[in-house]
């Protein structure tokens, strides 16, 4: 904790640098983006996941795609979306007015023009698509994330080798802000929720609060975005705290869940599914969250931005030059507060996985009253 | 009357309602957690830290409320 | 178009979801192999041995705050042999002066009775002396008064008889 306290300057700088960079890629990059679309911004397009890199007003790099089809099977890899669909392997479909009509030539070449090719699910000439496996923009910046992770605690993890280092004094800025990173995850987190058996857990839950931290501290970066606003990696890191907690699970608890012990049987039969469907929804909550928190807080940014331009169409371009400046104030607002997001999630994300790996592993004395029922955090 | 658009206004107000509600349950929080410290400084740590967690928790409550409407918006 | 946007934004990827699987589990392999494990077993280590030196200085420090009891209680007990010693000789020497004093006044007391006697003895024989030479004298003088009336043997009684009724002194 002194370690902390001895670098909240630094942090500071850091993150007053990271709310300018947050601010220069508002003021740059979006009002830019949404001329190239047209006078409009689309915020879902901006915040869901896609196929692309945005490197607006530079122009889009397309990302490889990659599909698993099946009769017959095989695994096609293709640079870029556009390969796939000139390659005339794969196809896509333009819906109009209730009927789809696949795209060839001319309305082909048209729709790669305007991207729009981008935002629709190509289908196989032939056979049927199993798996798009298709390299997207979470997964690169989740990577990347993930390699901006593995290059700082590696390093950080070397200069711990010699002896002298191992029991000296932290030295520098950055061993004392990861160190004391690392301290506070394992004593303000892992040791009051878990008890006594926390040390099992430590590495899962420094591994999920630097990555999904860094994940979240991408979202402030200009021309990324964060990677746990995307349901399905905030799910897989549900998965895996599921599973690193369960698998600990003492025997008391599992007995606790299906077979509570002091109730009369109907009551058991009844509270196993109950607390199955509760297990169940604490993690789907713990992802949802996470999920939900991100991605708001880009589309509330890109919504905020947006108002510009609606009221650009709706009431000209005069009243939309006073808004501006209150719209920009209002999105720099936001993203101190996703800063500040970006920390807490990471940091409720771990403790609540502490919370659920405390309980799957505390000793229950057999013959406590079993009245009371477990808190059941679904929120 | 279109079901779009009684979808958006579903959304809307449901947004509204969401809103209201996370308000109301993060004022009974923090009104309670702020006049605690207060009268506590020595134990402000402690409440902010569950604070913080309640508060997420509330506003994970919420979001699944957003995430309903946002449904609402975009699966028309 | 508005469709396949909403589906990207809340539908789960399996594409997407089977690299993280593999990402996260890469990076929680690595990372507790190679970071987190020297990490953290280094924060313990040093944990230790900030512990023992504390306890070690403790202890030192209690040792310490022992030694200087004992040196104090040393230096207190040597201060009180030496008052002990001092009041010892100061008496002794007292008591040798005033042993001393005894004696010679003894001495002078002594001294001045054997001078009395010696003075005392003087004067009686003096006085002997004087008597007999009185005696003589008284008798030569009756001798040469009378002369021829008296023998000398009933002179001689004589005066005897008168110096026995001579007052001693």
């Amino acid at each position: 904790m002194m370690a902390l306290h001895a670098n909240i300057r630094y942090c500071r700088v850091i993150l007053l640098f990271l709310a300018g960079c947050a601010f220069f890629a508002l003021l740059i990059s979006r009002p830019a983006y949404a001329a190239d679309e047209g006078g409009e911004l689309d915020a879902v397009a901006h915040t869901a996941d896609g196929v692309y890199l945005d490197f607006a007003p530079f122009g889009t790099v397309e990302l490889p795609r990659i599909f698993l089809r099946k009769d017959p099977w095989g695994v096609d890899v293709f640079s870029s979306t556009r390969s796939a669909l000139l390659s005339e392997r794969y196809e896509i479909e333009h819906e109009e007015d209730g009927h789809a009509e696949v795209l060839h030539g001319e309305a082909l070449h048209a729709a790669i023009e305007h991207h729009e090719h981008l935002y629709v699910k190509p289908k196989p000439v032939l056979g049927t698509m199993v798996l798009d496996l298709s390299i997207t923009r979470h997964l690169v910046f989740g990577l990347l994330a993930a390699l901006i992770t593995l290059a700082i605690f590696l390093t950080l993890a070397r200069r711990y080798r010699r002896h002298e280092d191992r029991v000296s004094a932290p030295r520098g800025i950055f061993q004392n802000m990861f160190e004391g990173l690392i301290v506070y995850v394992r004593d303000e987190i892992a040791r009051p929720c878990i008890g006594p058996k926390y040390e099992q857990f430590v590495p899962f839950l420094l591994t999920a609060f630097t990555f999904i931290l860094f994940c979240n501290l991408m979202g402030l970066v200009p021309y990324a975005s964060a990677a746990t606003s995307n349901i399905s990696v905030t799910l897989t890191l549900a998965v895996f705290s599921f599973v690193v907690g369960q698998r600990r699970g003492t025997r008391a608890y599992w007995r606790h869940m299906f077979w509570a012990p002091g109730v009369p049987l109907p009551v058991k039969c009844l509270l196993a599914p109950i607390e199955l469907v509760s297990l169940i929804a604490k993690h789907f909550a713990l992802a949802l969250r996470l999920f939900a928190n991100m991605m708001s807080g880009s589309l509330l940014i890109l919504s905020l931005i947006g108002i510009i331009f609606t009221i650009n169409v709706l009431f000209g371009s005069l009243i939309a030059t006073f808004v501006a400046p209150l719209g920009i104030a209002f999105t720099l607002f936001i993203s101190f507060i996703k800063i500040a997001v970006a920390f807490i999630h990471a940091f409720v994300f771990t403790l609540l996985s502490a919370i659920f790996f405390g309980m799957a592993v505390e000793e229950h004395h057999e013959d406590e009253a079993h009245a009371e029922e477990q808190p059941v955090l679904a929120g | 009357m279109d079901p779009t658009a009684l979808a958006y206004l579903g959304a809307g107000i449901g947004a509204g309602l969401v809103a209201i509600g996370a308000g109301i349950g993060l004022g009974h929080l923090a009104g309670p957690a702020m006049e605690g410290s207060a009268r506590q400084p020595e134990a402000a740590d402690h409440i902010r830290l569950s604070m913080i967690i309640a508060a997420a928790l509330l506003e994970g409550v919420a979001l699944f409320g957003m995430i309903i409407c946002l449904l609402l918006t975009l699966k028309t | 178009m508005d469709i396949i946007l909403a589906q990207s934004l809340l539908e789960p990827n399996a594409g997407l979801i089977f690299y993280k699987v593999v990402v996260f589990a890469l990076l929680l392999f690595i990372l507790r192999r190679f970071a987190w494990k020297p990490i953290v077993s280094a924060l313990s280590e040093r944990e230790e041995t900030i512990d023992t030196s504390i306890k070690k200085a403790e202890r030192a420090l209690e040792e310490a705050r022992k030694t200087g009891e004992k040196n104090e209680e040393a230096r207190r007990a040597a201060e009180e042999s030496a008052r002990r010693v001092m009041q010892e000789a100061r008496a002794a020497a007292e008591q040798v002066r005033s042993e001393e004093l005894e004696k010679t006044r003894a001495r002078i007391r002594q001294m001045q009775e054997q001078a009395q006697a010696e003075i005392e003895r003087e004067k009686q024989r003096a006085l002997d002396e004087l008597r007999d030479e009185v005696a003589g004298l008284a008798i030569q003088t009756a001798e040469h008064i009378l002369e021829e009336t008296l023998d000398a043997d009933r002179q001689r009684k004589m005066v005897d008889r008168f110096i026995e009724q001579l007052p001693r002194n």
